[in-house]
């Protein structure tokens, strides 16, 4: 209640304020887009693709043909993923901002008071293509709503170099993080350490940490989402497995790297492998003659994708998951619904899938038997991405207090605290006492 | 552009000029532009920012009066107090190296050279690149892989191995600390030239003729003149280099272990990372009493000058 | 002036100064090169024997073309130009009538008002953002060039009006009596003998509010939202880094195209002081 009387107490001072500026009305009229008379606009605020024909497609084929189809007007809009975040706060704050947004991970949870429910649309899709995976599920829904749209995941596998793990005997790739071990350090005694960052960065750090405390048998929290375990002998464990590895393995310079970092590496062969998403593998394709083997290959035909290693407690994986929400103060919701309806038909859905060319997973089963899969047999570990995903916060729900956890980096921190140093038991108290205050409040 | 629209004023009618000598009209009539524009831009959002930080809100959701307990929560954050000494460590080393070479920087700057316009121009580069993309170009020139700082250190024999620049809580934290002076200095420096520039020539000659030495001439006679306007730019960039933000925010997010963590950044993360904007805009405030320490300590300062 | 012997001008002036171009201008090179670097080269390991890090034998004008041509660059341009000129048009205005207001005239709670400007300087950007993002939408200011003119000055008034009190000061009392003594009125005493006198210290001023203006990055980017309308630090950001991607020679290509015509519109107005000033001091 304050704060509309607050709201419309300001609307008259601006009024008055415009009134008064005189001039300028004017030129802000003049300066404003023009109305288009009767015709709706839907804005979706999007991340900048990594695979940029996504973008074009959508800017030059699919955009236009909805517009046509659905008698609206669309306003695509696309920002570095890190910003998505400023955006999405002012927006629900003001109450003014992008009809649909899209949403990295979590962030349905968080924002889940400011958008409206679209299950109706997530379970038709579901059901029509073969089922909506569970990590898309909990990510997406509370149980009661779905909070966002399902739309891909971006899935992250280890990159590794084919030739190089062939040269120190391991022609396949490792099952467990101690045969992962053991091959990194010939990896890096021959001057090709494994590259993986463990800094402040929302893609590779966490893809990382998360499931390899996972494969330990560590958690967050138990399944009620409030009880702390995470100080166990398992995280312990875990944490002391990857201070040795670290060393033995890693290349040291990772404790700063962002997202990008570990593409370049590798792309100038100074890593052996990483954690990435398929960008690695893309960019080799797209500009094969600028990437080349020390034997003078094209690198491209030197990459091939694995999963994260298994560990005691199994072998997981946390991929980025991207949904699209549809804003509880959009004027538009149901022309923004249609839209969104429209992007979701099995046709256009197909157009984005196939120009992502395995980069991004869809998040229904029918996918998975996709022909695109098959095309190029060093994408297919990609396919079971979205399947095998598990959320943060485990055991307890991907909520917002989880992805409190994830961006204050609390886990990332307690396995970059220790790699600087800190003795095992120490780190993992210091982030259990930081996911009690996250927890507690 | 000050002086056409001014020029405009003079044609008014005179009984309101005459209303101008007195010098409250005149000073009410000089600051009313201002009161107005920061009226209606800072002084609500200030408000809601102080209400915000009394309360629970989170994203989307409307909080109620929680009374200081944010503050508390804070005061226990190890984050946050890691964040408070990494701020006054990054602002008090970076002001005393951006002071000392803007200082020497205008000193060199202020006589008579061949390509004298070009220079005093483009040393400012540093400050008119886009704050985002001149770190990008930072971070690559640090970047582990590819650093062309370690293979300059290398080639010249400094060094026999890579540095970590960014990758070693020291080296990190010492790497933002350059990009912030490169950035600074230019700004210092230009600043400090239209400061030297405005003092009169005939003074340093009197005193050369009184057979002062260069360096007492610069401190008896130039440094004092140039003290008010040193002390305005020092104090404004302590206030930006406390609150700085885009360049730790690009360079190392708060990296590797919040060894880099400013208030802004922390605040950031909290307020906008994980929603808890109330938490958020209690960080921002706590900046607040340090910062207006630092101002009022600079401000009597000031004052002293110049009723000196 | 010149007073000593060659090589004293040399180790005093001449080489420190190289220093400090040479250490200030660097990472300007750095961008050069890269800008015109062939991606090729741009991923080699700082020690790779084939490391070339200053210069290039196969330049190339892709990444400019590329910035032209797949981006909206010259619009990002145009934007930002119009943005940080009338808003530092907007700025220097009120800064320096207030800086001469709380600088040279005696009133009331003088002292009061200056802290009070000064103050709102201290309330972090990362604070305000979401507040203001409300008020620009009361004002229906969204997506258009003038929520970020009327913004900016917020943090650009108080820097002016407390830069232009520095100079006020500085100058010395008697010019103004003068003038008054000749019979002119406060006001053609402000705009006819102190304004003048004063040009360093808004060039300065203006050279400062323009930066600032032309680097902001989270009001621009929560502010606007069409490609179209957006200036160049956030459409370069959001066009050419594509998540773990970044577009490195256009990146650069878009900080130096970005960077060079304000250096030269600067190069301009640095020498202005210099008239400016001897035009003053002697007049």
């Amino acid at each position: 209640m304050s704060k509309t009387k607050r709201r419309s107490v300001l609307k008259l001072a601006g009024g008055a304020a415009v009134a008064s500026m005189g001039g300028m009305a004017g030129i802000l009229a003049t300066g404003r887009a023009p109305a288009y008379a009767q015709q709706k606009t839907v804005h979706w605020l999007k991340w900048v693709d990594f695979v940029p024909a996504t973008d074009q497609m959508f800017r030059r084929e699919m955009m236009p043909a909805a517009e046509k189809a659905l008698g609206i007007k669309i306003n695509l809009e696309t920002v570095n993923g890190n910003d998505l975040q400023p955006r999405i706060t002012a927006s629900i704050q003001s109450g003014a901002g992008p009809d649909l947004i899209m949403s990295f991970n979590s962030y349905t949870h968080l924002y889940s008071n400011s958008v409206v429910d679209v299950g109706a649309l997530a379970e038709e899709v579901g059901n029509r293509e073969g089922g909506l995976y569970k990590y898309a599920r909990a990510i997406c829904s509370d149980g009661k709503m779905f909070m966002g749209m399902p739309w891909a995941v971006i899935g992250g596998m280890i990159a590794y170099r084919k030739s190089w793990f062939d040269e120190i005997g391991a022609t396949k790739f490792p099952e467990t993080w101690e045969q992962y071990r053991e091959v990194g350090k010939k990896l890096k005694a021959k001057g090709r350490p494994i590259g993986q960052t463990l800094g402040h960065t929302f893609g590779d750090a966490p893809g990382f940490t998360y499931p390899f405390l996972w494969s330990w048998g560590g958690k967050e929290v138990e399944a009620d989402g409030k009880t702390v375990v995470l100080n166990t002998k398992e995280t312990v464990e875990s944490v002391k497995f990857m201070t040795a590895f670290w060393k033995e393995a890693h290349d040291e310079g990772g404790l700063a790297w962002d997202d990008t970092n570990n593409n370049r590496a590798f792309l100038s062969q100074t890593v052996s492998a990483t954690l990435n998403g398929a960008s690695i593998y893309i960019e080799s394709l797209r500009r094969p003659d600028q990437y080349k083997t020390e034997k003078g290959e094209f690198l491209n035909k030197d990459i091939l994708h694995a999963p994260l290693p298994k560990g005691p407690a199994g072998q997981f994986g946390f991929h980025l998951l991207q949904s699209n929400m549809l804003m509880k103060y959009s004027k538009n919701q149901d022309a923004a619904k249609e839209f969104l309806k429209y992007l979701h038909t099995e046709e256009n859905y197909r157009k984005f899938f196939e120009s992502q060319k395995g980069f991004a997973t869809p998040c229904t089963a029918k996918w998975e038997s996709d022909k695109l899969w098959d095309v190029d047999p060093v994408m297919t570990p990609y396919k079971v991405a979205a399947k095998l995903g598990q959320a943060i916060g485990f055991a307890g729900p991907p909520n917002a207090k989880a992805q409190e956890g994830l961006s204050k980096y609390i886990i990332t921190d307690m396995y970059a605290k220790a790699v600087q140093g800190m003795p095992a038991e120490e780190s993992v108290k210091w982030a259990e006492s930081e996911l009690k205050k996250v927890y507690t409040a | 552009m000050a002086v056409t629209a001014v020029s405009d004023a003079t044609t008014r009618p005179v009984p309101r000029l005459r209303r101008l000598e007195d010098e409250r009209w005149l000073a009410l009539t000089l600051l009313a532009p201002t009161a107005v524009l920061l009226g209606l831009f800072i002084a609500y959002p200030f408000v809601e920012g102080v209400l915000l930080s009394l309360t629970n809100t989170r994203v989307g959701v409307e909080g109620g009066f929680v009374g200081l307990k944010n503050f508390h929560k804070i005061w226990d954050d190890s984050i946050f107090r890691t964040s408070v000494w990494n701020t006054f460590w990054y602002t008090g080393v970076t002001t005393v190296f951006k002071l000392a070479l803007g200082l020497w920087l205008a000193i060199l700057l202020n006589r008579h050279f061949r390509g004298k316009a070009l220079v005093r121009a483009f040393i400012l580069l540093p400050f008119i690149i886009p704050t985002v993309l001149s770190t990008f170009a930072w971070k690559w020139m640090f970047d582990p892989t590819f650093s062309v700082l370690n293979w300059t250190l290398f080639q010249l024999g400094i060094i026999s191995q890579r540095i970590n620049w960014l990758g070693d809580p020291d080296l990190a934290m010492a790497s933002i600390i350059i990009v912030n002076i490169w950035r600074g200095v230019p700004f210092f420096a230009i600043s400090l030239l239209a400061g030297l520039q405005t003092i009169s020539p005939e003074l340093q000659e009197a005193a050369a003729i009184d057979g002062a030495r260069p360096w007492q001439r610069f401190w008896h006679v130039t440094w004092p003149l140039l003290l008010p306007v040193t002390m305005v730019v020092v104090l404004f960039s302590v206030i930006q280099t406390f609150a700085d933000f885009q360049l730790v925010y690009v360079m190392t997010g708060g990296g590797p272990a919040n060894a880099t963590h400013l208030f802004a950044t922390y605040a950031y993360q909290i307020g906008i990372g994980t929603g808890l904007l109330s938490e958020g805009a209690a960080i921002s405030l706590a900046m607040f009493p340090f910062l207006f320490l630092i101002v009022v300590v600079q401000l009597l300062y000031i004052r002293r000058v110049e009723t000196r | 002036m010149i007073e000593g012997a060659l090589w004293r001008k040399w180790v005093f002036y001449n080489i420190p100064l190289i220093l400090f171009v040479f250490v200030l201008l660097f990472p300007f090179y750095w961008m050069i090169i890269t800008t015109f670097r062939p991606d090729g080269e741009l991923y080699r390991p700082w020690n790779a024997a084939n490391y070339q890090p200053f210069w290039t034998n196969n330049p190339t004008l892709d990444h400019i073309l590329y910035l032209f041509e797949e981006t909206s660059f010259a619009r990002w341009m145009l934007n930002t130009m119009f943005i940080a000129i009338v808003s530092t048009i907007i700025s220097l205005f009120c800064g320096v009538l207030a800086g001469y207001a709380l600088a040279r005239l005696n009133f009331p709670f003088a002292g009061g008002l200056g802290t009070a400007i000064f103050v709102t300087y201290l309330v972090p950007q990362t604070l305000l953002f979401i507040p203001l993002a409300e008020i620009i939408r009361n004002f229906r200011l969204g997506d258009t060039p003038w929520a970020l003119i009327l913004t900016y000055p917020t943090f650009l008034i108080p820097f002016c009006t407390w830069l232009m009190m520095g100079y006020f000061k500085a100058i010395p009392k008697e010019l103004e009596e003068c003038a008054r003594i000749d019979g002119a009125s406060r006001w053609k005493a402000m705009v006819y003998i102190i304004l003048p006198v004063a040009v360093p210290g808004i060039l300065s001023a203006g050279i400062f509010a323009f930066t600032l203006s032309w680097n902001e990055f989270i009001y621009a980017l929560v502010f606007l939202s069409s490609p179209d309308q957006k200036t160049v630090p956030v459409g370069v950001t959001s066009e050419l880094i594509r998540g773990d991607v970044f577009f490195w020679g256009p990146l650069m290509a878009g900080a130096l195209l970005g960077s060079i015509p304000v250096a030269i519109v600067y190069s301009f107005f640095v020498e202005h002081y210099v008239s400016g000033i001897t035009g003053s001091v002697k007049g």
